[in-house]
């Protein structure tokens, strides 16, 4: 009972503070991390040094903890692993990345030292820009919405935002490897030759984008019940 | 400050000297199989077959080790040398070093690659057929059985057993045998396969520094990775739920370990990454032997060894460039390196898992 009664006396204070969780006002800038984001002032254009004036004075929302001023950090990256994040457990989503673009760059490697010198240059061997090319491929142009026109619904050819195509194809690479693969391989080994195949343009997650833009190509016809 | 020796790879491991600190050299791929077809840090292997080559570096301790064995004298008993560090120095690698140069000196190896891989997660333990109150792991001898006849091919031949070995009622070693046949009767026979390693170690003792003519005198290089594992506790249970006191496999090393032959040297490894109950900060002869330990190999010729200093960084990163390892722009620049230095504290486990994703 006075263990109980003890709690209650102390002073509380949360244990999280929900800055970024609570909606900022609108005013409030993004945070840039990067140490190339104060450039002096004699480079600026004036519509740039208005922008720099009004950094000084207005407020910035709080940084996240995830997000670096170093140069390795990347923020398609960090959204990525942020998406296979489960259960809130960043380490070893982190971990499962770093392992995926270890593996890619293994291979790609291994292909560049074993083959003539002729074939070396077309081998790209930086796993980063085999990711970014990667989702690049995977992302949809067009999309489908669903309206509901006189009682019966149609699948409306629509255009997407890139937020939206950027969270379609990251979406699509991660449940594609979640479930159409063999049970007992590890999601790094699973990701990465994923990654190779849509670097390559083949694979589950290209063939699903493709007939997405099959679909949208077929109901063409009920492109006017779009009023957006 | 790097460079990468490209030509004939034979003995180059005796011409190393203090002033080629820091650099690489190239292992001649017949030798890593030979030699090395399970003894190479998991890591160094994969290394090995991303760049379809495998390259050491020359390091202080490694030369200093390589400097006493061509020094020892060998009519004398044998000298225990004991690589010690924190986690990730490169004690393994050091020790593969100097185990390669004995290998290109003609020397018989006897290598543990690593002694905790005894004394824990064993799927099988027999009582032993030999004697009551012991305990055999048929699976790990057999296996280490196979290892030593890939590396001392050549030795089994000529070396012939001094005595007369009795498995069970109906199969015996006679004496005269080369060691060979010894060999092939613990691989086929999984059950006497702990008893046969004990076997072959006392044979090799017996006959390492004996023989005065040419072709029979052999060096005798007793390797062990993790040889605190010898002395310390086992994870492993019987049936009954109680633990094995004795062990035949640790029980015949550590009668290796002791210096009552001569005609060698023994070369080992401190490691705390696979010890059983260990605290991780425990890099110290004292700490990571125990008492035991420490009383049975004493004296012995410790060695340290440490992270990078800044040439042997250098020369590691300029190895990875050359390679076309570090691909991200920003590594390649200054402030990159300086961030890796940062990031690793020089350390060459942590620089490679660092590098190998950026």
């Amino acid at each position: 009972m006075a263990a109980s009664v003890r709690h209650l006396l102390k002073p509380w204070t949360p244990s999280l503070c929900l800055v970024r969780w609570s909606r900022y006002n609108p005013y409030y800038l993004d945070p840039d991390p990067s140490k190339d984001a104060r450039v002096p002032e004699s480079e600026l254009s004036p519509e740039e040094k208005e922008l720099q004036e009004l950094k000084t004075v207005s407020p910035i929302k709080a940084a996240l903890s995830s997000d670096t001023s170093s140069a390795f950090n990347d923020p398609l990256i960090s959204k990525f692993i942020n998406m296979m994040m489960q259960d809130g457990n960043k380490i070893l989503a982190r971990g499962i990345m770093t392992q995926t673009l270890e593996t890619i760059k293994r291979k790609q490697v291994e292909k560049y030292h074993k083959s003539p010198a002729a074939k070396r240059e077309e081998i790209e061997c930086n796993p980063y820009t085999v990711f970014h090319q990667a989702l690049e491929n995977c992302k949809p142009i067009i999309g489908l919405a669903s309206v509901q026109k006189g009682g019966k619904s149609y699948q409306v050819p629509v255009p997407l935002t890139d937020n939206r195509r950027r969270f379609l194809a990251m979406k699509w690479l991660i449940t594609e490897c979640r479930d159409n693969k063999h049970r007992r391989t590890h999601m790094y080994e699973k990701l990465s030759q994923e990654l190779l195949a849509a670097f390559a343009n083949e694979g589950n997650v290209v063939k699903r984008k493709h007939d997405l833009h099959k679909m949208a190509e077929a109901n063409r016809a009920y492109a006017h019940y779009r009023w957006w | 400050m790097h460079f990468l020796f490209n030509f004939d790879n034979t003995h180059l491991s005796t011409y190393h000297s203090e002033g080629h600190s820091g650099q690489y050299y190239t292992l001649p791929p017949t030798h890593i199989q030979k030699l090395f077809p399970y003894g190479l840090p998991p890591r160094f292997q994969l290394q090995i077959k991303t760049f379809n080559e495998g390259c050491v570096m020359v390091r202080p301790p490694a030369l200093e080790l390589i400097s006493y064995l061509k020094r020892a004298d060998y009519s004398k008993p044998p000298l225990r040398y004991v690589l010690y560090g924190d986690i990730g120095t490169g004690k393994t690698m050091s020790l593969c070093h100097a185990l390669h140069y004995c290998y290109s000196q003609g020397w018989l190896i006897v290598h543990v690659p690593d002694a905790h891989l005894w004394v824990k997660n064993c799927k099988e333990l027999l009582p032993s057929s030999s004697r009551p109150s012991r305990f055999d792991q048929p699976i790990q001898a057999s296996q280490w059985l196979k290892n030593f006849k890939i590396t001392n091919e050549r030795f089994l031949s000529k070396l012939k057993t001094t005595q007369r070995y009795v498995w069970t009622k109906r199969e015996s070693t006679e004496k005269g045998q080369p060691l060979g046949e010894l060999i092939d009767q613990g691989v086929n026979r999984m059950k006497s396969s702990s008893d046969v390693v004990g076997a072959v170690l006392r044979e090799l003792r017996l006959q390492a520094g004996g023989a005065t003519e040419g072709e029979g005198a052999f060096k005798l290089a007793v390797a062990v990775d993790g040889v605190n594992a010898l002395w310390g506790k086992t994870s492993l249970k019987k049936e009954d739920r109680t633990m094995p006191e004795e062990l035949t496999l640790i029980h015949n090393l550590r009668k290796m370990m002791k210096n009552n032959w001569s005609g060698g040297a023994i070369l080992t490894a401190l490691s705390q990454t696979g010890s059983v109950f260990k605290p991780r900060s425990a890099y110290l002869p004292s700490e990571l032997l125990g008492e035991e330990g420490f009383d049975n190999m004493e004296p012995f010729v410790p060695v340290s060894v440490s992270n990078y200093n800044e040439k042997e960084f250098e020369s590691c990163y300029l190895y990875y460039l050359d390679r076309n390892w570090l691909q991200h722009p920003h590594s390649r620049s200054e402030e990159g390196k300086k961030e890796l230095i940062f990031l690793s504290n020089k350390n060459p486990s942590i620089l490679e898992r660092l590098c190998a994703f950026l």
